[in-house]
């Protein structure tokens, strides 16, 4: 059983990561999680801040981006970061979430933000995938 | 995917992709690289994106890379495009997350013998002063009133806070201040962003750096900029930190509407624009501004910590320790400016992702004290290695849109980088070269490996080559306090 959630991609100024999931849901809790593995080892962070989040967006790559850059604020002004990510309610418009994070022991990369290139969300056999490239 | 046989070689160092090689392309690609460093391009996708860029509307001449090329996100990095100011659109993707992103050199009267026995007490002080690594508060906090005549008016800011002095305002690009701020176009979490982050390095490839000029090259240049030989100077290399990546960030979201309502095509979603005459576009511009104001007084609020790291340390111990600003150029902009386009002048948005201004002796833009040789341009090198001042020259004008590298250039992933390298190792090397280290990630400093990196040397002496700027003097590091 193959329990990985996401792969490093090679890029050459940044980081970009390749996401999956059987549904949305799934897609967007192992998106926030590839990117909290790009900020810490997340097996360091105690996740005792709980914060709730709600966004809507055009579409819904614009709402993957939304999310990851919702996290990646409210990370940095709780100085945090998420490790836990129960996605009550997510379609290609709006989303809910309860997410769970902790202070960061030590950080690796400081991400500026997450990009549209080569972000493109594609139902394969049976699952959803895509490319993000973070800012660094 | 371009291959080299889709490229025709016009000279030594420039070779076009035709227009004709993707339908959707408006103009060709040109690329300014030599050939070991054209063989290089091909290693990743910065040639894709460097086509897609060949799209946009109203785009002229043709879309370029520096021989630093490397990928990025949008434009690739080493990307420059001229874009008509009346028909055509401005890109948050043609300048990137850390808008003004730039480097600043300031030089002292030392001799690297006086400041010998005080270097690790040097660097102490200079960490202290300027602060660095992730979140971080910088040496200011402002209010949120300051905080917009801040983003209205730049180093002019800085000079009425007694943040500057008025040299170090001249020499500077656009005087510091980039007309068509608007801090009405700002979000308040941009705001919130910056409101204490106003003098700090951040993380990531910024850093200061404590040099020594080892060689000289063009003696007439160097003495108006005031170099020689065997002279300390710093070099400060940072942008807007939170408050521009916000700024990108919440355009390159609000623009995708405007790209439907205008009807543009898009190969990338990253290129989203927008026209500039739209008040879509010219929200953009103003908030653009307002972020290149804010990283024009965070690094010359970090000058003013590293001159008070001189003197804390060397007052009383030497002569001199006073530090005089050389330049500062912004590496990410977009901003109005005129060039000939088929002998006509023509008002255009340059486009500068990471590029640097480089414009010719006697352009008015030029410092008054510098105007007869041109215009100092800043290319620093990976950590540990070279970096170099250069002049701008006329060819800079006829071929680049007066523009030039900004760096070395990335040539592997900060993955592969780590992989290779151990921030503590890399760390004990440069020590054993010299080269003093204060660091806030060893991970950090090992992403920013120098082989990871293009030789700079290389890159430099191809737009020397070029005829676009010429060396004017090399710097080698002592110390580097990394972000």
């Amino acid at each position: 059983m193959n329990d990985k959630r996401f792969d490093e991609v090679e890029h050459t100024a940044d980081i970009a990561i390749r996401v999956w999931g059987h549904t949305l849901d799934e897609l967007f809790a192992n998106a926030a999680y590839g990117m909290a593995c790009q900020l810490t080892d997340v097996e360091d962070v105690d996740p005792t801040e709980e914060m709730e989040i709600q966004l809507q967006a055009a579409d819904v790559e614009m709402l993957l981006v939304d999310w990851l850059s919702e996290l990646l604020y409210l990370g940095e002004r709780e100085n945090v970061v998420f490790v836990e990510f129960d996605i009550s309610w997510v379609t290609s418009h709006s989303l809910r979430a309860i997410v769970r994070g902790g202070p960061i022991v030590e950080h690796q990369a400081h991400i500026k933000a997450v990009t549209f290139s080569e972000l493109n969300l594609e139902w394969t056999a049976d699952q959803y995938e895509t490319n993000i490239v973070f800012d660094v | 995917m371009a291959s080299k046989n889709d490229f025709q070689r016009i000279d030594e160092y420039t070779w076009e992709l035709p227009k004709d090689y993707r339908g959707d392309m408006r103009v060709p690609v040109r690329l300014f690289v030599d050939e070991e460093l054209f063989d290089a391009a091909f290693g990743d996708r910065s040639i894709e994106q460097l086509v897609n860029t060949a799209t946009l509307p109203g785009i002229v001449k043709y879309a370029m890379a520096l021989p630093d090329m490397h990928q990025g996100y949008g434009f690739p990095i080493g990307g420059v495009a001229g874009i008509d100011a009346s028909s055509g659109v401005i890109s948050p993707g043609g300048v990137g997350y850390d808008i003004n992103c730039g480097v600043r050199l300031l030089a002292s009267n030392l001799d690297w013998e006086e400041i010998e026995p005080f270097v690790d007490e040097l660097m102490d002080a200079l960490y202290q002063s300027c602060p660095s690594g992730l979140g971080g508060d910088g040496r200011v906090r402002v209010n949120k009133r300051e905080l917009d005549n801040l983003l209205s008016d730049g180093a002019s800011w800085a000079l009425k806070q007694g943040l500057a002095r008025q040299k170090d305002v001249e020499h500077t690009e656009e005087h510091g201040r980039l007309h068509g701020a608007d801090p009405s176009k700002v979000s308040q979490r941009a705001k919130e962003r910056g409101l204490s982050q106003v003098g700090s390095l951040g993380s990531g490839n910024h850093f200061l750096e404590l040099d020594v000029v080892r060689a000289v090259y063009e003696p007439e240049a160097a003495d108006a900029f005031g170099l020689r030989e065997g002279q300390i100077v710093v070099q400060i290399h940072c942008g807007s930190r939170g408050f521009g990546h916000q700024v990108c960030d919440d355009y390159v979201k609000k623009l995708q509407s405007a790209v439907q309502k205008y009807d543009i095509r898009l190969p990338n979603r990253q290129l989203v624009c927008a026209p500039i005459d739209s008040p879509e576009g010219q929200a953009y511009y103003g908030a653009m501004a307002c972020a290149v104001n804010y990283a024009f007084v965070n690094r010359q609020v970090l000058a003013m910590g590293a001159r008070e790291a001189f003197e804390r340390v060397l007052a009383g111990n030497v002569r001199d320790f006073d530090l005089r600003q050389i330049y500062d150029v912004a590496h990410n902009i977009a901003k109005f400016e005129d060039h000939q386009v088929n002998g006509h002048s023509a008002r255009l948005c340059i486009h500068r992702k990471g590029a640097t201004r480089c414009f010719p002796p006697g352009h008015e833009a030029v410092p008054a004290d510098y105007r007869q040789v041109g215009q100092p341009v800043l290319v620093p090198g990976s950590m540990g290695t070279a970096s170099y001042v250069l002049v701008g020259r006329q060819r800079a004008m006829e071929l680049t849109f007066g523009s030039s590298c900004h760096g070395a250039g990335r040539t592997m992933s900060r993955t592969a980088a780590r992989k290779k390298v151990w921030g503590h190792d890399l760390r004990d090397a440069l020590e054993q070269e010299g080269i003093a280290v204060r660091a806030s990630s060893m991970k950090g400093l090992a992403e920013e490996a120098p082989l990871a990196y293009k030789d700079v040397s290389h890159v430099v002496e191809t737009v020397h080559g070029l005829g676009i700027a010429h060396k004017v003097a090399r710097l080698e590091p002592l110390g580097v306090i990394k972000g």
